[in-house]
């Protein structure tokens, strides 16, 4: 009886969750499978049946394998300035540095507030190869800036940088709270032991701040898929020649340039696919090590 | 513990959080049903129509506004709403075809060329003549009265219905920095064929160290055409019995293409995303740039140099093809109290200080004969505008902005675009991208 | 010494890293101030020669920015506080209750986390258009109640939390309600607040799907109202779309520099564990 009365309760708490992912999160996720085995433009009067054809025609088209790796690449590229750098960056503040520690914590954080949107806006000034700021200072040491957004894989570092620009600040203040989290005593003991800060940070406060770590590597792979959007379409429109473009972008252009809604809902469902199987693997490897206290 | 009372506050909101939803939006509902009751009901009350357009408050926007307020000033039973639509053409045809999707129409929207044939295929629309006859029969010879047979043209599709009205027409014409000019010792009154194009290129760059050449490059093959079809080639070509083939891979288009994709390769024009290309001919770092001539104003207003306009150049011994850029109108209403309100409407925007006043606030070239000469038109604005003559004066040579028919119309377009990439990055020659383009472009339209 | 040096290296590294993070910002600032023709040929100018505040002139006189700014606070206020309350009881459920099918259920809640935006535009324009919310507020800020990211995040602090807290107060028979408000919540405040915060600012920030919903102009959001100064035919107005970004962040700065030293104690205390 009691069992039962407590997972009532259970439900009654999943239930707001529940509803609104039902409406707006499942449902539509059906009707995109459901179209996914379709020819359609979302407009014209008969869908046409086509089966698993929308599938085949993305596995056989060689834009799919370039869009799967630049996104794989944007991810790797993020989780480095957004994963690992924050965890340098606090290392320096919490074990380096004894001044300005408030300051770069406010500046630090300050771009995350602002849309990528203005983000783009403003680095396709800043980094203009021709006359942006950036340019004019290379060509002073006689160097050139490169035409980035028409050079295939330097687009995406460029694209990866406005995001990061923004994505930074908020993953480092994250990271900072998990590290000065871990207990002052173990670290001071450690101290005392004369064992190098840098194994200190290793071996003790990486470790203990763990739970933190898997915080800011889910919300780095999740932005670095969906924030990823906005400078591409802002900047590039995927382009030279889908060298820009990632998974989602790719999606929107199947679904809102080429109203290919069958092929576009194919590929939607691929993505996620795709991402389910990342998220089964972060469970069954990376939570195990992880230090939780229950 | 002044914490936990606000927790439980917080508590409570959420317990009641669906609940509350459910009935904000019904009430909501109904009163949004309201409204559109009494739009409809006609009797005394004002009906009310949505225009949808793209201009921004860059371009046309507060113009939009203040046509839209003379309006629903001007009469007392129609109300026009206007909606702004983010992204250009393109974005605003994303929005049409969700709200096709829930299942409404606005009255009056703003299509743009490319999207001529995809529209046409795929939305219910009313005809302008149609329109007309329904209901403003009086006046049925307004279309040949007021507009020339190649501008209205320029809204027929593929089966020659004539599927709305020019509204904003735009062309490309040929900037340049007549400072730069005179340090290179260069003619100032600019270049009129591309190999003149081509010559002051190498000459700017030898004489200054700036790039001779930019050439727009957006996410469409507008310039591109241009230029192609200035040198006898031919984007588009429909045989006896109507059907239609992509044949820009002729050797004109080729030699065109080849003669671009050469100048980034020496260093003397520039290959570039568009924005930063007009950013490099504005702070003076390119010499010529070839874009619309909606870019005028946003020109004006930054450059520190003397820019001049000219019309768009043509290839020696040819003739001058140009592409029509900017939008038609299109009545998408249901409805015949709608369609009859969006057909006042518009024809409010088509009368001549309308227009004159649309010109003005955008800078796109009136489709209305009469506009540019008559007092209350154009007339002190053309004279004080001198470069707007590069566009009103190269109106006879405007064709079609090609738009192959079908559904797969928007896709050909795509891999025109992906191949400009590849072929001014030097990946692949003309010939080889332009043929590959054009076949697997006939693919898709033996296709379907 | 040696240390001094180290601390120097240090300090110069932080140093670049603030430039490369604040320029873009200054840089904005510095430009909204100017002419266009200014912002073009004298980019390097932080103090513009001819400051002028007829950027900001323009974009009030064309857009109700009071208004719009008020709208989009309402949405990423509501998104934020329902997102925070759905995400923190379900995430007490699933750590906290033993359950048939807890697993399966949580798994498939937070796969929508990987559910592209493509997926669910079309569809939930037509939910909410079929609600009579369309070109309403409360139309852009239905379909973003709950949040799986949340729900993630604040199980993961939540998990940190020793079961036996909540055993004792069971045993106690406090109701779960007085558990959540008095014992979870105030433990777990740094991950509530540091999604809190994630959620305000991309709701803030966030145009794709309020360009679908809205369309009057007093129910315009600020990212939207910036679409309407980018145009790519005409040319963006630089200036004045950095005027228009200028105001879209001073709210959130300004929250963030009120609050900014109890956010960054609060993380500092006991990080994102809780």
């Amino acid at each position: 009886m009691k069992k039962i009365k407590e997972d009532l309760f259970a439900l009654l708490f999943i239930l707001p969750s529940l509803t609104a992912f039902c409406f707006f999160m499942f449902w539509p996720l059906i009707r995109t499978v459901y179209l996914s085995f379709f020819d359609w433009n979302m407009i014209k009067p008969v869908k046409k049946f086509v089966g698993l054809q929308n599938y085949i025609t993305l596995l056989q088209d060689d834009v799919t394998y370039k869009v799967l790796g630049n996104t794989i690449l944007y991810i790797l590229i993020l989780l480095v300035v957004n994963f690992v750098l924050p965890y340098i960056v606090s290392f320096l503040l919490s074990f380096v540095i004894r001044k300005g520690k408030s300051f770069y914590k406010t500046a630090f954080f300050l771009p995350s507030v602002i849309s990528l949107v203005v983000g783009s806006i403003l680095y396709v000034w800043i980094l203009n190869p021709v006359t942006g700021p950036v340019a004019m200072i290379l060509r002073f040491f006689d160097m050139q800036l490169p035409i980035w957004s028409k050079s295939e894989g330097l687009v995406i570092w460029i694209l990866s940088l406005i995001t990061s620009w923004k994505v930074f600040g908020y993953n480092f203040i994250i990271v900072l709270g998990g590290v000065m989290g871990v207990s002052q005593e173990v670290i001071e003991a450690a101290k005392l032991d004369h064992i190098p800060n840098y194994k200190i940070f290793m071996q003790i406060v990486l470790p203990m701040s763990s739970s933190t770590g898997v915080y800011v590597l889910i919300t780095t792979i999740v932005q670095g898929l969906q924030y990823v959007f906005t400078p591409i379409k802002v900047v590039t429109q995927g382009g030279p020649n889908y060298a820009s473009s990632n998974l989602i972008y790719q999606s929107y252009h199947e679904a809102f340039t080429l109203y290919k809604t069958g092929e576009a809902s194919a590929f939607s469902v691929m993505t996620m696919a795709l991402f389910i199987l990342l998220l089964v693997l972060e469970f069954k490897f990376v939570e195990k090590g992880v230090y939780y206290e229950n | 513990m002044k914490k936990r009372t606000v927790t439980r506050v917080a508590a409570f909101i959420m317990a009641a959080a669906m609940a509350l939803t459910g009935c904000g939006a019904s009430d909501a509902g109904t009163a949004q049903d309201t409204v559109n009751k009494s739009a409809s009901a006609g009797d005394g009350e004002k009906i009310k129509i949505e225009y949808w357009h793209c201009n921004g408050e860059g371009q046309g926007g507060a113009t939009v506004e203040e046509l839209v307020a003379k309006f629903n000033e001007s009469n007392d039973h129609i109300e026009v709403v206007a909606k702004y639509n983010p992204d250009m053409y393109k974005g605003l045809m994303q929005n049409l075809q969700a709200e096709a999707a829930v299942g409404n129409t606005p009255a009056l929207v703003q299509i743009g060329w490319s999207f001529l044939e995809y529209f046409s295929n795929n939305f219910a629309y009313l005809e302008p003549q149609a329109a007309i006859d329904q209901y403003d029969a009086e006046d049925s010879t307004f279309l040949t009265d007021h507009f020339l047979p190649n501008i209205l043209e320029l809204a027929e599709n593929s089966d020659g219905g004539q599927v709305g009205i020019p509204y904003s027409l735009s062309s490309p014409v040929f900037y340049y920095n007549v400072d730069l000019f005179r340090e290179a010792g260069l003619p100032e009154e600019g270049p009129k064929t591309w190999e003149q194009v081509m010559e002051y290129s190498e000459i700017i760059k030898e004489k200054t160290g700036k790039y001779g050449l930019y050439i727009q490059e957006p996410s469409d093959n507008w310039a591109t055409q241009a230029l192609i079809e200035s040198n006898g080639g031919k984007f588009m070509t429909a045989d006896a019995e109507g059907n239609v083939k992509a044949t820009f891979a002729s050797e004109e288009g080729i030699y065109a293409y080849q003669t671009w994709a050469d100048m980034i390769a020496d260093g003397t024009a520039l290959h570039i995303s568009w924005e930063e290309g007009v950013q490099a001919f504005n702070s003076g770092e390119v010499a010529m740039l070839y874009t619309t001539i909606a870019r005028r104003s946003n020109i004006q207003s930054s450059a520190q140099f003397e820019a001049a306009a000219v019309n768009s150049p043509v290839w020696e011994g040819k003739e001058r093809v140009i592409p029509a850029g900017g939008c038609f109108l299109a009545i998408t209403a249901q409805t015949e109290e709608q369609q009859a309100a969006a057909w006042e409407f518009e024809k409010f925007l088509y009368s001549i200080e309308s227009m004159a006043a649309w010109t003005i606030g955008t800078g796109y070239v009136p489709p209305r004969k009469d506009v540019a000469d008559s007092p209350e038109g154009l007339k002190s604005f053309l004279e004080e505008n001198q470069m707007m003559k590069a566009a009103t004066t190269q109106m006879d040579a405007v064709v079609k902005w090609t738009s192959f028919p079908g559904d797969a119309g928007l896709e050909a377009e795509q891999i025109m675009i992906d191949v400009r990439d590849e072929i001014l990055n030097g990946d692949v020659s003309a010939r080889d991208g332009l043929t590959k383009a054009q076949e697997e472009i006939n693919a898709l339209l033996e296709a379907q | 010494m040696k240390i001094n040096v180290k601390q120097m290296i240090a300090h110069i590294f932080l140093g670049v890293l603030t430039i490369v993070l604040l320029f873009p910002i200054i840089f904005a600032i510095a430009n909204s101030f100017k002419t266009l023709e200014e912002a073009t040929n004298h980019i390097w100018r932080f103090i513009p020669l001819n400051p002028t505040i007829k950027n900001y002139i323009h974009v009030f006189e064309t857009l109700p920015f009071g208004r719009i700014t008020w709208n989009t606070f309402l949405i990423a206020f509501t998104v934020t506080i329902f997102k925070s309350l759905t995400s923190i009881i379900a995430a007490y459920a699933f750590v906290f209750f033993d359950f048939k099918g807890k697993r399966l259920l949580y798994f498939t809640l937070i796969s929508t986390m990987f559910i592209p935006f493509t997926v669910t535009m079309i569809p939930n324009y037509i939910t909410v258009s079929a609600l009579g919310l369309n070109d309403s507020i409360w139309g852009v800020a239905l379909p973003q109640l709950a949040d799986a990211l949340g729900i993630f995040l604040l199980r993961q602090s939540m998990r940190t939390i020793p079961k036996s807290f909540i055993e004792v107060a069971k045993i106690e028979k406090v109701g779960h309600l007085r558990i959540l408000s008095d014992i979870l919540v105030p433990l777990v405040k740094p991950a509530i607040i540091s999604t809190g915060i994630i959620f305000f600012i991309n709701s803030w920030n966030e145009y794709v799907w309020p360009v679908l919903i809205l369309k009057s102009k007093e129910n315009y959001t600020l990212s939207l109202a910036l679409q309407m100064f980018i145009s790519a035919e005409g040319g963006t107005d630089f200036t004045v779309a950095m005027a228009v970004s200028v105001i879209t962040m001073i709210v959130p700065l300004v929250l963030y520099l009120i609050f900014q030293r109890y956010i960054i104690n609060t993380f500092a205390l006991s990080g994102i564990k809780g």
